[in-house]
């Protein structure tokens, strides 16, 4: 899982600006990261819905992404 | 009795405007159908004409439906007749998105459509019954969306089709709808006089009067509009004043947050939108920066060129900015600021017949004072550049028409227009580029640029509709729509009331951007003499009967001229377009290496004067490794042009004691623990070197903000990290001709290896740096403080040196706490002083006694991962008599910069103290290039090489001569023809 996201997922999400990394997996749960510009994406919740589909996909597992934001300080207001 | 703050609640009568404006725009569409047989197929661009499918078949696109993913691009299709009742009628394709689209209607492009524009007409490209739609659409969250703040609310990756129509645009309501843009617009803004405002208001409100929203008719419309021609339009009590000359155009970026290879299609789109625009408005004229950007149009999109060609021909089409792209103007070095004129302007001849008179850099971050002499001896009459007056943080940029003199003392026509090189052409933006312009008394006009950018896009019809309005306004400047070579030839030349600026444009922000992504700046330095030398050995290999690798040498020039771009090289970019400059630049030093360097014994020292100063040889068998390479170190003498053998010597290693001190034959040498030096005698000058801290290394806390990459804020020494210091300075290793002191110095989260090296035969002290780099928001200084009294840091520019204050006396030193060096910085008193020179590193800080050099930065936007990783570089301490220019610091720093080759080569010319900074092959093949800079500000005649022609930069004749009187920081370019330079060439294998 970490090296899909890393390899597979991150490059893509890297392109848009944003950054993703993966920190557990907890079970079904897998929790990551999101920075840069996914940090303060207000649509986020789609493109964690396509990273779950995409793991389906090509891993064949059923898993609820637990994204935390990363904001950086002089977006935090 | 309490204070009762009477506060309106009900709607006020600009409100209702509002709102009734709101109700008018949604029957701009007079009809609009449906297509309903979208199919796509979603992919990923992974070059600049290769994208990798995620879908094997192409899918049903249903409005509704989610489409893109991230770093995506989608093929949409769709076959569809146009609906019966639309013929004889303007057709539009309709699709609202917040995607970059370009749309081919039966294989033909028809225009493009993303944030700033939903629809396009397609009646030219009605051929048949049914028509084919195929569009190429990516999705971008980038930041320029926020200046169109409709599309800020369908940001990001992940979007819903709201499907694709046929329409046709009810005019009268559309034209209703540009009138209230228009005058809205300025009834807002403070820039216009208040009564004006209230009588717009006034006007406004009674004007939509006339229509009853609950059933909108044609008829009432055009009353409405009635009543604004003849109580507004044709109102002219209030008076406006000024003249401004509006140019359009489109920044775009090549890389940004996006990659280059997507700025191909983004570019096309712009092209095409632009293009549709002149067939719908035959006054509308375009300016288009960029020679790579053409370069693409013609290399992937031919049918497009060929009509882009005929749009230049009939003048709707206009080249502007001679260079290659819009580079960084601070970290390049003269040659490749030269070459991306000389690349810039060949293509413009060879595809136009043109020669663009126009130096177009709106975005960059500061020009180098070496550019007014590039620029007039490459064919340019004018220079553009916008960011000083919008950008400075400090001081107000005193001119927006001036003439720039350069360090040579050249001299060009140049434009800091007032306001900002992106907007939207509406009243305010152009009332306010007049309030702010600074030359009203030169009878000049300003220059307002107007158009979308960043990532491409420009003018809408909006734009252009609303300029067609603007002479209705009475209280507006006066308004001219011309080319940008119209205002610049109109307002600048001849004119003599044009003040003088003489001296950098130093931008007083983004100054972060000499340091971020330093493995950039160490390959970019590299590369550019990596290429010197390979031009070098090209020419004398052509003359051993060896063949010329022209086109491989472009090429590779190109691909750095491309990363020298000012997003790219400044480091201001997201972390895919790293990437793609580092996999380039190897792939240029792969390729140049191969030309460079042969299995051979003898060094080549392609620098036309004596190598006399410290040197790094490499070798396998050497005992010394430096930036992970083994060799050794030597002085290895090898005349001007001339190769020979070098080998390592083993004298005693006895010329180096240590006590309480160390003492070598220059120096009595003691080191704090952190490897910063507590004592620095200098045995022959009887001075100790040091007042303050010295080579003493900072990592300071560099929170700048949300231009993160880009700066480094006035107040940055104000706190440090602690820096640990895990294995105090000591005597690691020792030959006969250098000694190796090393430190491990460490953070939380990083670890900084110092070795210092000392010498037998040099006053040159090497410090070598190897860093595990994990630090987010820190930068790394080391700093200097020498006991030398002088008020003045000297500056390599590269092309010469520049001067710079280091007193605080006034509010613009105390804004050049950072500025931009190349190889060295020197501090000297008349007889003696010290030099720093490096070999990747452009930021400087200039403090009260001390001068940092800008070593590393760990920032997160626009790239999260920004500099983490390995790094290792070096600088050299050089104290010296006399001042930088005696002591010859120049040379000794392109000794340190360019190695030697491994080639037994031997040229027989001398260019007396001209640097030689380039020997090329002609572009057209029937000369030999010598381009030689003048780098100490010293006047002279170049003599006894025969005779020559004296060209421009983009390798013109001028005139032929047999010598030629230079002046100071002259760069000149000889062209020797091809059938007499043989005779200086001896080439041996």
């Amino acid at each position: 899982m970490e090296n899909y996201i890393n390899n597979i997922i991150r490059p893509k999400i890297q392109g848009d600006g944003g950054e993703i990394t993966f920190t557990s997996q907890d079970g079904d749960i897998v929790s990551v990261i999101m920075q840069g510009e996914c940090s303060k994406c207000t649509i986020l919740d789609r493109c964690i819905n396509w990273i779950e589909c995409r793991i389906e996909e090509d891993l064949g597992q059923k898993v609820r992404i637990n994204a935390i934001r990363k904001k950086p300080f002089f977006w935090d207001t | 009795m309490a204070h009762i703050k009477v506060t309106r609640r009900s709607m006020r009568p600009e409100e209702y405007t509002d709102l009734r404006f709101g109700w008018l725009k949604r029957y701009i569409y007079e009809d609009k159908t449906e297509i309903t047989t979208f199919t796509i197929r979603e992919a990923r661009q992974t070059s600049e004409m290769k994208f990798e499918f995620y879908d094997s078949e192409p899918r049903n696109l249903n409005k509704g439906d989610m489409y893109f993913s991230p770093d995506g691009t989608a093929f949409i299709e769709a076959y569809a007749t146009v609906p019966e009742k639309y013929k004889g009628k303007e057709i539009r394709f309709c699709l609202k998105t917040a995607a970059e689209m370009i749309v081919k209607i039966n294989g033909k492009y028809a225009g493009g459509i993303d944030p700033n524009r939903e629809n396009l007409i397609i009646n030219p490209f009605i051929d048949s019954d049914e028509l084919h739609i195929e569009i190429t659409a990516y999705n971008r969250s980038k930041p320029d969306d926020e200046r169109n703040p409709e599309s800020l609310s369908v940001r990001g990756c992940r979007q819903i089709f709201e499907g694709g129509y046929f329409g046709v645009i009810n005019e009268t309501v559309q034209s209703l709808v540009y009138d209230l843009e228009l005058l809205l617009d300025i009834s807002k803004s403070e820039c216009f006089n208040e009564d004006l405002r209230h009588h717009i208001d006034k006007e406004l409100y009674a004007a939509l009067d006339y229509i009853d929203f609950d059933d909108i008719r044609n008829e009432d419309v055009r009353l409405a509009s009635e009543h604004i021609q003849k109580y507004i339009y044709s109102d002219n009590r209030y008076k406006g004043t000024g003249k401004v000359a509006l140019v359009a155009h489109s920044h775009l970026d090549i890389a940004y947050y996006w990659r280059r290879i997507h700025t191909v299609q983004k570019n096309l789109r712009t092209v095409l939108i632009q293009m549709r625009l002149m067939d719908k408005y035959p006054d509308f004229r375009y300016a288009h920066t960029q020679a790579y950007t053409y370069e693409t149009i013609e290399k992937f999109y031919p049918e497009v060129f060929e009509e882009l060609k005929e749009k230049i021909r009939n003048g709707q089409f206009e080249p502007v900015g001679a260079m290659y792209v819009e580079p960084d103007c601070n970290v390049p070095s003269a040659e490749s600021l030269i070459r991306q004129c000389l690349y810039g302007q060949t293509y413009y001849r060879e595809k136009f017949g043109i020669t663009v008179d126009s130096c177009w850099l709106p975005d960059v971050f500061g020009n180098s004072w070496i550019l007014p002499q590039i620029l007039r001896k490459s064919g340019v009459k004018y220079f553009v550049s916008n960011k000083m007056s919008t950008w400075n943080d400090t001081n107000r940029f005193p001119h927006n028409n001036f003439i720039w003199k350069g360090i040579d003392g050249s001299e060009i026509y140049a434009c800091v227009p007032p306001t900002h090189f992106i907007s939207w052409n509406m009243p305010s933006q152009v009332q306010e580029n007049w309030d702010a312009f600074q030359d009203k008394e030169s009878d000049t006009e300003t220059l307002q640029m107007f158009g979308y950018g960043d990532g491409g896009s420009g003018v809408t019809e909006e734009m252009i509709e609303l300029m067609h309005r603007f002479e209705k306004i009475s209280a507006m400047p006066e308004t001219r729509h011309i080319t940008a070579h119209e205002f610049l030839e109109n307002n600048f030349s001849d004119n003599k009331e044009l003040a003088v600026w003489d001296g950098e444009l130093y931008l007083e922000m983004h100054r972060g951007t000499f340091t971020t992504k330093s493995d950039i700046k160490r390959y970019n330095r590299m590369l550019e003499y990596k290429l010197r030398n390979a031009e070098i050995v090209s020419v004398a290999k052509l003359f051993a009967g060896e063949y010329y690798p022209a086109e491989t040498i472009k090429k590779n020039y190109k691909k750095l001229l491309i990363n020298q771009f000012h997003d790219i090289l400044p480091g201001s970019h997201i972390t895919p377009v790293y990437r793609d400059a580092i996999d380039d630049y190897r792939e240029i030093e792969a390729d140049l290496d191969k030309i460079v360097n042969e299995d051979t014994g003898y060094f080549f020292n392609s620098l036309n004067f004596k190598r006399e100063s410290i040197t790094f040889i490499e070798d396998e068998h050497g005992d010394i490794t430096r930036l992970g390479k083994k060799g050794f170190y030597t002085i290895p003498n090898i005349p001007a042009l001339k190769s020979e053998e070098i080998k390592q010597n083993y004298p005693d290693d006895n010329w180096i004691s240590i006590n309480k001190t160390i003492e070598t034959p220059f120096y009595s040498i003691k080191f704090n623990d952190d490897g910063s030096f507590a004592y620095l005698y200098d045995k022959k000058l009887c001075r100790n070197w040091i007042k303050g801290n010295f080579n003493k290394l900072h990592l300071y806390y560099d929170y700048p903000g949300t231009y993160d990459a880009w700066d480094i804020l006035p107040d940055y020494a104000n706190k440090e990290e602690k820096i640990n210091i895990d294995s105090p300075v000591t005597l690691t290793y020792k030959n006969g001709e250098t000694a190796e002191f090393t430190t491990i110095l460490s953070t939380k989260k990083s670890k900084w290896q110092m070795i210092i090296r000392i010498f037998r035969r040099s006053r040159a002290i090497e410090v070598e740096n190897i860093v595990d780099w994990n630090e987010k928001h820190r930068l790394a200084k080391v700093e200097f403080a020498p006991d030398i009294l002088s008020r003045e840091l000297t500056c390599d520019t590269s092309a010469g040196f520049i001067k710079r204050e280091m007193h605080k006396n006034t509010s613009w030193q105390q804004a050049r706490f950072e500025v931009c060096h190349h190889k060295w910085f020197d501090i000297s008193e008349t007889d003696a002083g010290i030099a720093v020179i490096n070999n990747s590193k452009y930021g400087v800080g200039i403090g009260d006694d001390s001068v940092t050099l800008s070593l590393l930065r760990a920032t997160i936007r626009p790239d999260p991962t920004s500099d983490i990783g390995h790094h290792e570089f070096t600088y050299m301490i050089l104290p010296h008599t006399g001042d930088a220019v005696h002591a010859k610091i120049n040379n000794i720093a392109f000794e340190y910069n360019i190695p030697l080759i491994k080639q037994n080569i031997n040229i027989d010319m001398d260019f007396g103290e001209l640097y030689l900074q380039g020997l090329k092959l002609a572009e057209d093949e029937k000369y030999i290039i010598i381009r030689l800079s003048e780098q100490n500000g010293k006047r002279g005649i170049l003599k006894d090489i025969g005779s020559f022609a004296v060209m421009d930069m983009t390798e013109r004749i001028e005139f032929f001569a047999d010598e030629y009187t230079y002046k100071p920081f002259e760069i000149i370019t000889l062209g020797i023809d091809i059938g007499n330079f043989g005779r200086f060439i001896k080439f041996t294998n």
